[in-house]
């Protein structure tokens, strides 16, 4: 009986395990396979290298470049979003007239794809567009914006918040939610410092949605690609190369597929580790 | 006097977060020689246009990115229809049946949920290109069906259809697939919504697989015919904003429309 039914579950379960075992797993295993191998011009097709590719990158200047650029925007985006959605979903959970609406305002770019968002702002950032026309009605000097060494990141990572942080609040104001709105009302009337009060005591409450929040807003900022190829092409002098356009160029434009497999490793490496390291952390101050 | 001040700050922040939509719309409905005019100095003019024009929209119809926007629905609406008969069948078979190895067939839809696809996708490329999928629309539409994180979604709304309709389903004469199609299907209406918008907004939002996959006249989408146009010299910056519009426009819609499941699907994943 037990066996019947495990063969009409196998049936109802076969389309989606053959998409995702060829789709999802099979190119994981194939880029750590691949990895291992290199292309030889003298004996033709593919030979066992190692970890001849692995070598090969850590001692390429580019792609150490690469990965300090990409731990420093970790470094910097994922708190400054974390943050700025907390405060924001504290903000539009308050009782205040309209709040819908601005929320969701906040919330529209979430439908921009992000390539579109890219072009949208690369208009912006040019020497005559939005951004530098702001600073001046502002009284403020123009800014080079994508074409600073020192700029590029901080810009990149302003437009990255403006498509992302609305989709991690939504998350946050669904965990405040859920806190009774007693709670929420009675920290709020208790006298001095409300937004103290309010970040004191819902922020125990939302740990969950919270950990969640950061732990996928790393993970998406880590293969942060479009901005990148759309906007600075990893300039100017790499500092905006983040490794999943590394990836790219490594793949395409130099065209050594092997070693891009053996930087695919390297990137979801990091990622699972910065991942661990935030739950370890996460459990750890609980 | 509190609640008028955070009325006021809310109103700042959202104006804020607003504006670069609104100068993409002005700028849709005014020339592409006039992108730049009003800028220096800012003035309200800036962010409204008074004689709109629709002149980018209609030379939108005959471009590259017109083309590119119907390929982008046909393309998502594809991943939408054989993605949720893919997923909806496999979170039945989770949920409804005993059987040894449900565990391990579970742990394998979590973990391919957990390998985030823009990272296979150049191992995934070089496998598609080996197989002739390179500028199909089955080649752009294949990676969107199976979704782990939609069957999981599933799943977890499937497990709580009580057992006695199944059982009454099956004394009735119906077979198991009669038990999906006619007792399952129609109780879980929103979790079906979160999950096909889940598929539609994984293919409307993807950049990085149609850039490596399917980049000729034919099967070029939308958000990679736009960033296109972007990087030609003589951009008319009109018909980039009227394409960034209607590319955004479009989900806009979608999720307006089934707003209550698409918080629900998000609040979902994030809290469970």
């Amino acid at each position: 009986m037990k066996q019947r039914q495990g063969l009409i579950a196998l049936a109802f379960l076969a389309p989606a395990l053959v998409c995702l075992a060829v789709l999802r797993i099979v190119p994981a295993i194939s880029a750590v396979v691949e990895s291992f191998y290199t292309e030889s011009l003298l004996r033709g097709g593919r030979v066992f290298a190692g970890l001849g590719n692995y070598t090969d990158l850590l001692s390429n200047k580019d792609f150490r470049q690469s990965v300090g650029v990409t731990l420093l925007f970790t470094v910097l985006v994922n708190p400054i979003q974390v943050v700025v959605s907390f405060l924001l979903a504290v903000l539009f959970t308050q009782r205040a007239a309209g709040a819908k609406l601005w929320r969701t305002l906040v919330i529209l770019p979430i439908a921009t794809p992000p390539a579109v968002s890219a072009v949208i702002w690369s208009v912006i950032y040019r020497p005559d567009g939005l951004a530098n026309g702001v600073l001046e009605r502002l009284g403020l000097p123009a800014q080079p914006f994508l074409t600073s060494s020192s700029q590029v990141l901080p810009s990149l990572i302003v437009m990255l918040s403006w498509i992302g942080v609305g989709y991690w609040m939504l998350f946050l104001i669904a965990g405040i939610q859920e806190v009774p709105e007693e709670v929420r009302e009675a920290a709020l009337l208790d006298g001095a410092g409300p937004w103290r009060r309010m970040i004191s005591v819902v922020l125990p409450l939302v740990r969950r949605p919270l950990a969640f929040v950061l732990v996928a807003d790393t993970v998406s900022n880590l293969l942060v690609f479009a901005p990148v190829q759309i906007l600075t092409k990893g300039g100017p002098n790499g500092n905006s190369n983040l490794l999943m356009y590394d990836v790219y160029t490594r793949a395409y434009a130099i065209g050594d597929i092997h070693v891009a497999q053996a930087e695919v490793v390297i990137l979801v490496a990091l990622t699972l580790a910065i991942v661990a390291g935030q739950f370890r952390l996460l459990r750890g101050d609980q | 006097m509190k609640r008028a001040s955070l009325s006021v700050l809310g109103g700042a922040v959202g104006i804020l977060f607003f504006l670069p939509l609104l100068w993409v719309v002005t700028n849709s409905l005014r020339p592409g020689s006039e992108t730049f005019a009003n800028l220096s100095p800012l003035s309200w003019q800036t962010f409204l246009e008074l004689r709109p024009t629709l002149t980018n929209y209609s030379a939108l119809l005959n471009s590259a990115i017109g083309r590119a926007t119907l390929n982008s629905i046909l393309v998502s609406a594809a991943t939408v229809v054989i993605g949720l008969a893919v997923c909806a069948t496999a979170a039945f078979g989770l949920a409804a049946f005993q059987f040894r190895g449900r565990g391990l067939v579970f742990g394998i839809v979590v973990l391919s949920f957990l390998v985030p696809f823009d990272a296979i996708a150049i191992p995934l490329s070089t496998m598609f290109r080996d197989w002739h999928l390179t500028n199909t629309f089955a080649g752009l539409v294949l990676p969107g069906i199976g979704n782990g994180m939609a069957i999981f979604l599933l799943r977890q709304f499937f497990l709580g259809i009580p057992a006695e309709l199944v059982e009454a389903g099956r004394l009735d004469g119906l077979g198991w697939f009669g038990v999906f199609r006619w007792i399952y299907l129609p109780l879980s209406k929103p979790a079906l919504i979160g999950a096909g918008l889940m598929l539609f907004l994984f293919q409307w939002q993807a950049y990085v697989w149609p850039l490596l996959i399917g980049t000729d006249a034919k099967h070029i989408l939308g958000p990679v015919a736009l960033s296109n146009l972007q990087g030609q010299n003589f951009t008319d910056y009109g018909l980039v904003f009227a394409g960034a519009v209607v590319l955004t426009v479009i989900p806009l819609v979608v999720i307006a429309g089934f707003q209550r499941y698409f918080v629900q699907s998000v609040s979902s994943t994030g809290l469970k």
